[in-house]
């Protein structure tokens, strides 16, 4: 299995003068297909900073990142988004579904910027059916639970079928039932052959990943498995 | 007060950007303000100001045979009522060459007695009756020739200085006047061929409301007076009219439209405002501020900004309009209003800031009124309403997202429709107004002429015209200026056809019938309104000869000579004039090439002219009036990218998460470009179809209407006005669009992600 994601000496600051603080300072990752890492650490440590840079949302100060082979911090902003677009799925605690769109229109709109049409418009379909979706699907997010909005954005991060899957507290606004159905979810998308790097402060993502990586200091270090 | 001053100094500097744009709007409906009130006022006020100021007699009376001042001094001072006198030798024709320019149609006017002259200097000063080889020329003159204080002029033969420049408001400038008038003292030409005659005497009335009865007993004691015209100050006011009142009419009616669409777009931008802080509100209501208080904290805010961004806008607005405007002064010979203009465009600023004020305390009145956590949970001014999910497809693309994510705020995109549809109705007005300039100017149909020729001279000619190939009907046609015999100062134009006059103009017939006998008068509903005439009255009009009375049969919408018009058979006019002789008019067939028939007429020895309509005595003039209407659709313009431009600033500023996801999910520059596009579109499409429709159907017959009751105006849009419209609004879409795909392309991802 070969990494989908390749970090190393990452070094990210803000602030200026005194105020200045590096969030990562160092820190290396590495993440083959099929795995899920779990990133936990206090609030503040970094975590949300470590999910942009990998994702190129934010750019590095010192060190390299690639992911699926492109090198993440040589990049210029118009091939990032197309990396972003074919590599990269995001899912973010807020779930972020446009509020206009249903359920379904949501899952196929980074398609629609791959070009998809038919296709993608079936693509979206599959996953909605394969993810116990298909009731949500016909309605807006103001209409569904946080468990059934969180799902319906994973659909989204899956729809151009990315390399590296990246998802930032995603059960951080949801109760303990749909957290863990989402864990679950994210552990079979992970198992299905994809990277996918999970940032969260729940105790429970560490059951469901292969490694826990504690964000100290701007570090990344190994937590024992649960 | 002052706390409400401090807290909204604070918010307006916490968000530069924001105030800067909202400044810009409202800079912008100030320059359409400033443009509309100083075309407007201007006009309005001009010849009043003008004749004010050059002190422009009451009466001028002319005569061919030119009298000693002591013969004519004894007719005045029989009259009654008279104040003040003054005479002149009026010689036409003369001869003028100036710095390299030329013309034969030089109007000198001797100035033999009198100190009150009846116009105004405007540079250098008057001449002095003492020195020889001065002359102060009209500012007609002065620019066409570009001749200035100091410059020489050559006046036949003689050699003269100009020592100043005046401005003579008893009739339009020179060249839309056939003469160019200069001035000189008799003093000087006196000492070398002894005493100047006169024949033209200007006379100021104590009481200008008896007016009638000094005409009346003018007329009485003229003997020995040949041909005497009475040119007054109303007729003069009527013959400007005739120049450019209908323009004038036409430009004051814009600028009434022009400032409701600035009030319109003022109110929507600064309810915008206010619903963008809806939150702030709830969590001021939540810390104790009084409703009031967020009202007043508010207004204040608004007040702050639209003060200094009105007062910008208005002097931009002035500025931009001032040249045109000065330019279309100068043409009619009136003054532009200076400080005169100043209480207006005070009121304006007062008014923009007073809008302003209101528009933003009347929605944080309503929202301040709300339970602090409804507020604070977000949300509109007005509730949103609940929309069934389309079925069915993936929501067409960026394009179509954009357009839904417009249209989710519907109070926002009504207003933003109505600004622009406002607009949009203005410029279509602009440009269906330089068409008919461009129609009046070259379309003899628009004036009900049904000829499109006429033939001076020789009447023998009429039967070989009718036979030349193309003519489909020749006939003789009289026209006469005269005045009304019961309001002397009213001129009235006859237009008499021996017979059916319809086969050669044919305007429409508003009321009662056409002529049919030789007492009888269709007239002109600028005419009936003017002297108050209505079917069964008498018109009677004084001609050269005496005087020729009809009954008035029929009332027409007459366009030409602002319908101060009638129609009659020749009879009774050639009786009253004798002198007169008729043209003849001729109809082509429709099949025809006039440019073969002028040929033939041509070489028959009867050379025809082209009939023209109703302005074509000056293009330079329809030429200034088309900038004064391109610099007012230029401001309309403005507006237009500024609406646009703030309704998607809005949007993406309510949406900066939305962009950002799709941003951070694989959205490009093209995509985002595509959501705009689509936003723009959702108020572009309905503001095309509203715009038009307010233009067709409420404007354009509303604009007729005020401009000239007394006609029918086709101000409707055609489909090249439409079509440019179309395309410019497109365009200022796609370039706001442009512009907030960069602005949202600089933000990092990551703020927009952060902003929930």
């Amino acid at each position: 299995m070969g990494d989908v994601v390749r970090a190393s000496g990452l070094v990210k600051a803000y602030g200026v003068g005194a105020a200045r603080r590096r969030v990562l300072d160092g820190a290396s990752l590495e993440v083959g297909a099929g795995e899920l890492v779990a990133v936990v650490g206090p609030s503040g440590s970094g975590k949300s900073t470590l999910l942009h840079v990998m994702a190129g949302l934010d750019r590095l100060d010192a060190g390299t990142i690639e992911v699926a082979g492109a090198p993440v911090h040589r990049l210029g902003e118009r091939a990032l988004t197309r990396l972003r677009r074919d590599e990269i799925g995001l899912v973010f605690q807020a779930f972020h579904l446009v509020p206009e769109l249903t359920g379904a229109e949501n899952v196929v709109l980074p398609a629609r910027a791959n070009g998809g049409g038919a296709a993608a418009a079936a693509r979206a379909r599959e996953l909605i059916e394969h993810l116990g979706l298909a009731e949500a699907a016909g309605r807006r997010p103001a209409e569904l639970s946080g468990g059934e909005q969180q799902r319906l954005a994973i659909a989204r991060a899956l729809v151009n079928e990315p390399a590296l899957v990246l998802a930032d507290e995603p059960t951080g606004n949801l109760d303990d039932e749909a957290g863990a159905g989402v864990l679950a979810l994210l552990r079979s998308v992970a198992t299905g052959g994809r990277a996918v790097v999970l940032v969260t402060h729940d105790a429970r993502a560490g059951a469901v990943a292969d490694r826990t990586l504690r964000l100290m200091e701007g570090q990344l270090r190994s937590e024992p498995p649960a | 007060m002052r706390r409400a001053a401090a807290l909204a100094f604070a918010r307006l500097r916490a968000r530069p950007a924001r105030t800067a744009l909202a400044a810009l709007g409202i800079a912008a409906a100030g320059a359409m303000a400033g443009a509309a009130l100083a075309v407007s006022v201007g006009l309005a006020t001009g010849f009043d100001r003008a004749a004010d100021r050059a002190d422009l007699p009451d009466v001028i009376a002319r005569f061919d045979n030119a009298r000693t001042p002591a013969f004519v001094d004894r007719r005045v001072r029989a009259l009654p009522d008279i104040a003040a006198r003054s005479f002149r030798f009026e010689l036409n024709n003369v001869h003028l060459s100036g710095n390299e320019h030329r013309t034969g149609q030089g109007s000198l006017e001797v100035l033999v007695a009198g100190k009150r002259r009846g116009y105004t200097v405007v540079a250098g000063r008057d001449v002095s009756n003492r020195r020889g080889g001065e002359v102060v020329i009209e500012r007609g003159l002065a620019d066409q020739f570009g001749l200035g204080v100091g410059d020489k002029l050559h006046i036949g033969q003689l050699t003269t200085h100009v020592v100043g420049i005046a401005v003579g408001p008893d009739n339009v400038a020179f060249p839309l006047a056939r003469a160019a008038r200069v001035y000189i003292p008799s003093g000087p030409l006196e000492q070398r061929f002894g005493a100047a005659p006169v024949n033209v005497a200007e006379l100021w009335l104590h009481d200008p409301s008896k007016l009638d009865e000094v005409l009346t007993q003018a007329r009485a004691v003229a003997y020995g007076l040949h041909d005497l015209r009475f040119i007054t100050r109303g007729g003069v006011r009527a013959t400007l009219d005739q120049a450019a009142g209908l323009i004038v009419a036409l430009l004051s009616a814009f600028a009434l439209v022009t400032l409701a669409a600035a009030a319109l777009m003022l109110a929507t931008s600064a309810s915008a405002e206010v619903q963008r802080r809806l939150r702030t509100i709830g969590v001021q209501r939540a810390l104790g501020f009084s409703r009031a208080q967020v009202t007043l904290q508010h207004a204040v805010e608004g007040a702050l900004v639209a003060a200094p961004a009105a007062l910008a806008g208005v002097a931009l607005g002035v500025l931009a309009a001032g040249g045109p405007a000065g330019d279309l002064l100068a043409t009619l010979n009136e003054l532009p209003p200076g400080p005169a203009l100043l209480p207006w465009l005070a009121a304006a600023v007062a008014a923009m800031v007073a809008v302003v004020g209101g528009a933003s305390a009347w929605p944080a009145w309503r929202a301040a009124g709300r339970p602090a956590t409804e507020i604070m949970r977000g949300g509109d001014l007005a509730r949103a309403r609940r929309t069934r999910p389309r079925r069915g497809g993936a929501g067409g693309g960026y394009f179509a997202l954009g357009a839904r994510l417009a249209g989710a705020r519907r109070g926002r995109l009504l207003a933003t429709v109505a600004a622009l549809g406002a607009a949009v109705a203005v410029v279509l007005l602009m440009l269906s107004l330089a068409t008919l300039l461009d129609r009046l100017k070259q379309d003899p149909a628009l004036l009900g002429r049904r000829y499109q020729l006429t033939v001076a001279g020789d009447l023998a000619t009429r039967d070989l015209i009718a036979g030349v190939p193309g003519v489909a009907a020749v006939g003789e046609r009289y026209q006469v200026d005269g005045v009304d015999a019961f309001a002397l100062g009213s001129p009235v134009r006859l237009i008499a056809y021996p017979g059916d006059h319809t086969r050669f103009e044919s305007p429409p017939l508003a009321r009662g019938r056409r002529v049919a006998a030789s007492n009888e008068a269709e007239v002109g509903q600028g005419l009936a309104q003017a002297l108050g005439l209505d079917l069964g009255a008498t018109l009677a009009v004084e001609l050269q000869g005496g005087e020729a009375r009809f009954r008035v049969v029929g009332i027409d919408r007459a366009l030409d000579n602002e319908g101060r018009i009638a129609y009659v058979q020749p009879p009774r006019v050639v009786r009253a004039d004798p002198a007169l002789t008729p043209a003849l008019a001729v109809r082509l067939t429709t099949d025809a090439d006039p440019n073969k028939v002028v040929a033939r007429l041509t070489a028959l020895g009867a050379p025809p002219q082209r009939a023209g309509g109703a302005t074509t005595s000056n293009a330079a003039f329809l030429g200034v009036l088309a900038d004064v209407l391109r610099v007012l659709a230029g401001l309309t313009a403005v507006v237009c990218l500024y609406a646009l431009v703030q309704g998607l600033a809005l949007t993406a500023r309510e949406r900066r998460t939305t962009v950002a996801v799709l941003r951070a999910t694989g959205a490009g520059r093209r995509e985002i470009a595509s959501l705009f596009a689509g936003a723009a579109v959702a108020a572009v499409v309905p503001a095309l179809l509203v715009g038009v429709a307010v233009h067709q159907w409420v404007l354009a017959p509303a604009v007729a209407d005020l401009a000239a009751g007394y006609a029918d105006l086709p101000i409707g849009a055609g489909a090249l006005e439409l079509t440019v419209v179309a395309l410019g609004l497109a365009a200022l879409g796609l370039g706001a669009a442009a512009w907030m795909t960069r602005r949202a392309g600089r933000e990092p991802v990551v703020a927009g992600l952060r902003e929930e």
